[in-house]
C-alpha cells in the first residue's frame, strides 16, 4: 500500500511567507529569473480566473489582470521541503519525494511499527509532519495521489484492494489528475478536446490507439488509468554539509567570486567531509531585491580541488539575476576519498588525447559521423586547389 | 562476406560558380558577383592532365573588389564559365 502526502500550493505558500493574505487573492509564483516565462503554482482565487500552473505569463495576466506575482523562493522551498521529508523519514518511512509538496512512501513495512494498522501509520505521518497535509493511500502511487487529492485536511482517503480496485476508484475521476505527473502533465488538454473527460474513459480506449495518438506519455497515462504504476524509488538519505556567508553589502561580480572562494575553502575544511571528494553541490543566494536563487551544480568528476571547484561554480554565479546579500554552498553528494589526486608522473599529453577522443565520441553521438573531421593533405603541391586537401573522419 | 562502407571524403576548396563579366579584349574580370573589380593582383594559367581523357585548362585571376575583398576566380577555357575558388 502506497501512502501519498500532498501539500497543495506548497511552493507558493513558502514563497508568500508571512504575507498570508496573498493566498486569499489571485496570486501566482512569478517565473524564476532567466528561466522560461511561465507562472508557477497559483492560488485558488487565481484558478477561478482560469490561471493554471505552467501557463505563459502573458496569458495568465490577460486572464487575470489583478494577478499578484510572488517572487519565487527556490532556496526556502528546498529547505522547508527537506525538513518535511526528514520528519517523514523519522517515522521510518522510505520516502520518494516527487516534487516540493508531493511525496510517497510504502506503508507495508511500517504497519507493525505503528500499531498494526494503516490508520496508525497515517496518524503517525500526520503527527510527524506537524503541518496540514492531505494524505491518501492506495495500491499504486497514482491511485494514492488521486486519493490524496480528494482527501480533506484531517481525513485521509484510503483505497483498499488491488489493481482492479484502483482502476474502479480512478474511473470516475477527471483526467486533470494526470497533471500531477510531469510526464503526463500536458495530456489533459488534448484529451479534453477529444471528449475524454474521465480516467475510466481513457482506460476503456484501446492501448494501441492511445499509443498511436499520444506516444509514450499516452501509454503511461493509460497504464495509470488501469490502476498500474511503477515501483517507488525512495531517496537515499542525503548527508548535507553546508556553509553560509552573510555579505556585508550586496555584492556581485568579482567581489562575489571572492566570497565564493571563501565559502569553497570553508566547505572543504569541514571535518564532516572526512577527506571525501564532492560530486554535487547546491549554490544558493538570497537576493537583495527579495526572493532567492538556487542552482544544483554536479561536477564532471568528483573533486576536492578548490581551484577547479571555483572555476565550475563561478560560471553559475554569473547567472545570478541580482546582487546577493547572502551566499550559501552545500555539498549534497560525496565522491570517493580524494579521487582527484594527481599522478606522480606527467601524463598531460596522454590525458589531453584521451579527452579529445572522448569529446569526438560525444560530438559524433550527438551530431552524426561527420561531426568531427580532419584536413588530410593529399597533394599539397598540386596546382589545382581542390586536389590539395580533403576532409576525412577524425580517428 | 560483409561489405565495408567506404570512408566518406569531402573535398576542400571546390570551385563554386561565380557571376563574372570580363573585358572582351584580354579576359580581365571587371565585375565579380555584382562587385566592381578595383585591381588585378595576379593572373596565371593552369594546364593539367592534358594527357588524360579529362584535361583541364583554367585562367586564374586574383582580384581585389571595390569593397576590399580579395577574390580568386578562374575562367574554364575548355567548358566556358567562371568559378570562384579559395
Amino acid at each position: 500500500m502506497v501512502v501519498c502526502v500532498l501539500i497543495p500550493r506548497f511552493q507558493l505558500t513558502v514563497a508568500a511567507g508571512d504575507r498570508e493574505e496573498l493566498l486569499g487573492q489571485p496570486a501566482a509564483l512569478a517565473p524564476e529569473p532567466g528561466r522560461e516565462q511561465r507562472v508557477g503554482e497559483v492560488s485558488l482565487a487565481a484558478e477561478a480566473f482560469g490561471v493554471r500552473p505552467g501557463m505563459p505569463l502573458g496569458e495568465a495576466l490577460a486572464r487575470c489582470p489583478q494577478l499578484a506575482l510572488v517572487p519565487p523562493d527556490p532556496a526556502g522551498v528546498a529547505d522547508a521541503w527537506e525538513r518535511l521529508i526528514v520528519r517523514l523519514e523519522s517515522i521510518g518511512a522510505a520516502v520518494e519525494p516527487e516534487r516540493p509538496g508531493l511525496a510517497c512512501f510504502e506503508a507495508q513495512g511500517l504497519v507493525r511499527l505503528h500499531g498494526g494498522t494503516l490508520d496508525h501509520v497515517l496518524a503517525a505521518a500526520r503527527t510527524a509532519l506537524r503541518t496540514p497535509a492531505r494524505l491518501g493511500a492506495g495500491p499504486s502511487r497514482f491511485c494514492a495521489l488521486a486519493a490524496a487529492t480528494r482527501a480533506r485536511a484531517r481525513r485521509p482517503q484510503v483505497v483498499l484492494g488491488d489493481e482492479r480496485a484502483a482502476r474502479d476508484y480512478l474511473a470516475p475521476l477527471p483526467v486533470a489528475l494526470l497533471r500531477g505527473r510531469a510526464a503526463t502533465a500536458a495530456l489533459p488538454e488534448p484529451l479534453g478536446r477529444l471528449g475524454i473527460e474521465t480516467l475510466g474513459e481513457l482506460a476503456a480506449l484501446p492501448r494501441a490507439a492511445v499509443a498511436d495518438r499520444f506516444g509514450e506519455p499516452g501509454l503511461l497515462a493509460w497504464e495509470l488509468a488501469q490502476g498500474r504504476d511503477g515501483a517507488l524509488r525512495p531517496r537515499e538519505v542525503p548527508e548535507r554539509v553546508e556553509e553560509e556567508l552573510e555579505l556585508p553589502e550586496a555584492m556581485s561580480g568579482v567581489q562575489l567570486e571572492r566570497a565564493l572562494g571563501l565559502l569553497v575553502d570553508r566547505l572543504l575544511a569541514r571535518r564532516e567531509r572526512r577527506g571525501r571528494s564532492l560530486r554535487a553541490v547546491v549554490l544558493a543566494a538570497t537576493l537583495v531585491e527579495g526572493g532567492t536563487w538556487r542552482e544544483q551544480v554536479p561536477f564532471r568528476e568528483a573533486l576536492a580541488d578548490p581551484l577547479r571547484m571555483r572555476l565550475a561554480l563561478a560560471a553559475r554565479l554569473a547567472l545570478l539575476p541580482a546582487p546577493a546579500e547572502r551566499l550559501r554552498l552545500a555539498a549534497v553528494r560525496f565522491g570517493p576519498v580524494a579521487s582527484d589526486q594527481r599522478s606522480l608522473l606527467e601524463q598531460a599529453a596522454a590525458e589531453r588525447k584521451a579527452r579529445l577522443r572522448e569529446g569526438v565520441r560525444q560530438a559524433r553521438a550527438a551530431a552524426g559521423p561527420d561531426a568531427a573531421l580532419r584536413v588530410l593533405a593529399v597533394d599539397p603541391d598540386s596546382r589545382v586547389p581542390e586536389r590539395r586537401a580533403v576532409l576525412t573522419p577524425f580517428e | 562476406m560483409s561489405a565495408v562502407a567506404p570512408a566518406r571524403r569531402h573535398r576542400l576548396a571546390t570551385p563554386r560558380r561565380a557571376r563574372v563579366s570580363a573585358d572582351e579584349r584580354d579576359g580581365r574580370p571587371r565585375v565579380v558577383d555584382g562587385r566592381l573589380v578595383d585591381a588585378v593582383r595576379e593572373s596565371w594559367l593552369v594546364e593539367d592532365r592534358w594527357w588524360s581523357e579529362a584535361p583541364l585548362r583554367r585562367r586564374y585571376w586574383e582580384v581585389v573588389t571595390t569593397c576590399g575583398r580579395n577574390v580568386v576566380v578562374y575562367h574554364d577555357l575548355r567548358e566556358g564559365g567562371w568559378y570562384r575558388q579559395r
